[in-house]
């Protein structure tokens, strides 16, 4: 069987929320002597890639995306080799929901999916501050933030945030991502909060965070 | 014809003198009478004095008892957030996990926390406009109930996870939703609104909902008594709709803002009245002229092809938005009216 096969079945599993029998393709494909590092480069993040896809053409619900990033997990928990577990080669990011909002799952799959992108992942959880986003960036170095939000009205606190960075002169050293069903449904809020950008799903969001790091990089060169 | 009267005959496929626009406005009443949130939202007369103010300045027809399920997470031990510009928010679910939510007590309908609350509030309403306008209460569909008891990310993991605890915990939260539904009843509800979270697109697959959820939701509407409206809570809902139109007691449906119009009135068939369509997010920003079309569209689509009450699709409408949309939606209805000859 090729990579692409298994890569096929991973993504079968995945649209089928069968969290069990992506497990036994990550064992057979392991048993079959696919190495692990394989395993996650050639059949996990192609699966991945592809359910983003799907995800655009608004054919997965918000089930099958949870049960994706839990498969991303326990497939990242079984191919790492344990003296990777803490390597996060792209970096720090700090994720939360804004201030007044309790939706948590959106940005809990975000957070499982950047962590298996090799972010490190610093989750502050619902009802965050602006004040706290900023701190926590700056104390553990990052220039990613990522804030979300479900309903518009909470939606709106990010604004607060984005004032605070750009008043601490940390615009071009901080990038803002925002996040959440609100924005789906109003693309045109990411700007009126002063987002920088924003991923219409967890899968997308390692490409947002990678594109908004780019762009601070490209800002910074002389 | 009063609203009562022209609700009812839509509901029956009979006659009106004009279509029915509804808006689901629990908060706006707040900006008429110049009430925090808080206050309106745990108190019966400030609550009940929104809607009579809401009734006096825009006359749609319904009033509708408080739209807010934190009263409900609050019951069973949960922690509500109270924000200044939004309806209230559980902030803390009672329980982590199903197995605790099973070790909960049913909260005592009559006593417990805001629920005698919302019991007065349509008890209040139904003194002041029972037979005149229809008086509706908005309920969580059954499957979506334990995301109030564990929040969305437990019952998501419970659900797909541990199937045999799902279904316990179905049966739980059920025998509460069916007492609170006959509560409302009998304080007055004249329809109750079940907005089903899990029948919608965005939350589960379609081969998950009517495996798992759908002989629950059928179960529990069996044993609720009176006519429900189903609702998508403003999610895409065409693609269930075809297994919900058996539901016991079913008169309507709200579909979802960006579901079809034409296609679900092709899926529920002529008899059941649709209800629907427009946006949530939309009505702020948009300025009179824009909520008129948008509403004239969804009219001219649907309400020729079967019973139809115009209306926006998801839950409260934000307060922001301003009261020349809301008068624009019923300015299309009765233009459209005319067109269809309604009242001839």
């Amino acid at each position: 069987m090729d990579l692409k096969s298994w890569s096929d079945e991973m993504l079968e599993a995945m649209i089928a929320a069968d969290r069990a029998l992506a497990a036994e393709i990550v064992e057979r494909a392991l048993a079959a002597e696919v190495g692990p590092r394989r395993v996650i480069i050639d059949i996990l993040d192609p699966a991945i890639v592809r359910l983003g896809l799907l995800w655009e053409q608004q054919t997965l619900s918000l089930a099958q995306n949870f049960v994706a990033s839990k498969i991303a997990e326990d497939t990242l928990i079984r191919c790492l080799p344990d003296n990777s577990a803490g390597q996060h080669p792209k970096g720090p990011v700090v994720i939360g929901n804004i201030e007044d909002d309790f939706h948590s799952l959106g940005r809990r799959t975000v957070g499982l999916f950047l962590g298996a992108a090799g972010w490190d992942v610093h989750d502050l959880g619902n009802d965050v501050p602006a004040e706290q986003f900023l701190e926590t960036a700056l104390q553990i170095n990052s220039c990613l933030i990522g804030a979300s939000a479900m309903m518009q009205t909470t939606a709106l606190n990010i604004r607060k945030l984005r004032e605070l960075i750009d008043k601490h002169g940390l615009t071009n050293r901080i990038k803002l991502a925002v996040g959440g069903a609100v924005f789906n449904w109003r693309p045109e809020l990411v700007a009126e909060v002063g987002g920088d950008g924003t991923a219409r799903n967890a899968v997308e969001a390692d490409a947002l965070f990678l594109r908004l790091q780019a762009e601070l990089q490209k800002g910074a060169m002389p | 014809m009063n609203s009562y009267q022209r609700v009812m005959n839509t509901l029956e496929g009979q006659p009106v003198d004009r279509l029915p626009v509804f808006a689901v406005l629990g908060a706006y009443g707040a900006t008429l009478t110049g009430v925090d949130l808080r206050t309106l939202f745990s108190d019966a007369a400030a609550y009940v004095a929104g809607q009579q103010a809401l009734q006096t300045e825009y006359g749609f027809d319904l009033v509708l008892s408080a739209f807010d399920y934190s009263v409900i997470a609050e019951a069973f031990g949960g922690e509500v957030a109270w924000a200044e510009n939004q309806v209230p928010n559980v902030k803390r679910p009672a329980a982590r996990t199903a197995a605790e939510a099973l070790r909960l007590p049913l909260p005592d309908i009559q006593t417990t926390g805001r629920l005698p609350m919302i019991l007065q509030v349509t008890r209040q309403l139904a003194a002041s406009y029972k037979n005149q306008v229809p008086i509706i209460c908005a309920l969580p569909g059954p499957c979506i109930l334990p995301s109030l008891l564990i929040g969305l990310e437990g019952w998501m993991e419970t659900a797909l996870f541990d199937v045999d605890l799902a279904q316990e915990l179905l049966a739980y939260s059920g025998q509460f939703l069916v007492d609170w539904a006959k509560a409302l009843l009998d304080a007055g509800a004249d329809c109750l609104v079940v907005t089903e979270g899990m029948a919608t697109a965005e939350i589960a697959p379609r081969g998950m909902f009517v495996k798992q959820f759908l002989p629950h939701l059928q179960e529990i509407c069996d044993r609720i008594p009176g006519p429900k409206v189903i609702s998508s809570t403003g999610g895409h809902i065409n693609q269930i709709l075809d297994v919900l139109t058996d539901l016991p007691g079913l008169v309507g449906v709200i579909t979802g803002s960006k579901d079809d119009l034409a296609e679900t009135r092709s899926l529920i068939g002529p008899d059941l009245t649709l209800v629907g369509n427009l946006d949530n997010l939309t009505l702020p920003g948009a300025s009179a002229d824009q909520v008129y079309d948008l509403s004239l569209a969804c009219l001219r689509t649907a309400a020729s092809a079967g019973p139809f009450i115009l209306a926006n699709s998801g839950a409260d409408v934000p307060q922001s938005t301003p009261p020349a949309n809301l008068k624009a939606m019923q300015a299309a209805a009765a233009t459209v009216s005319a067109e269809i000859g309604c009242g001839l």
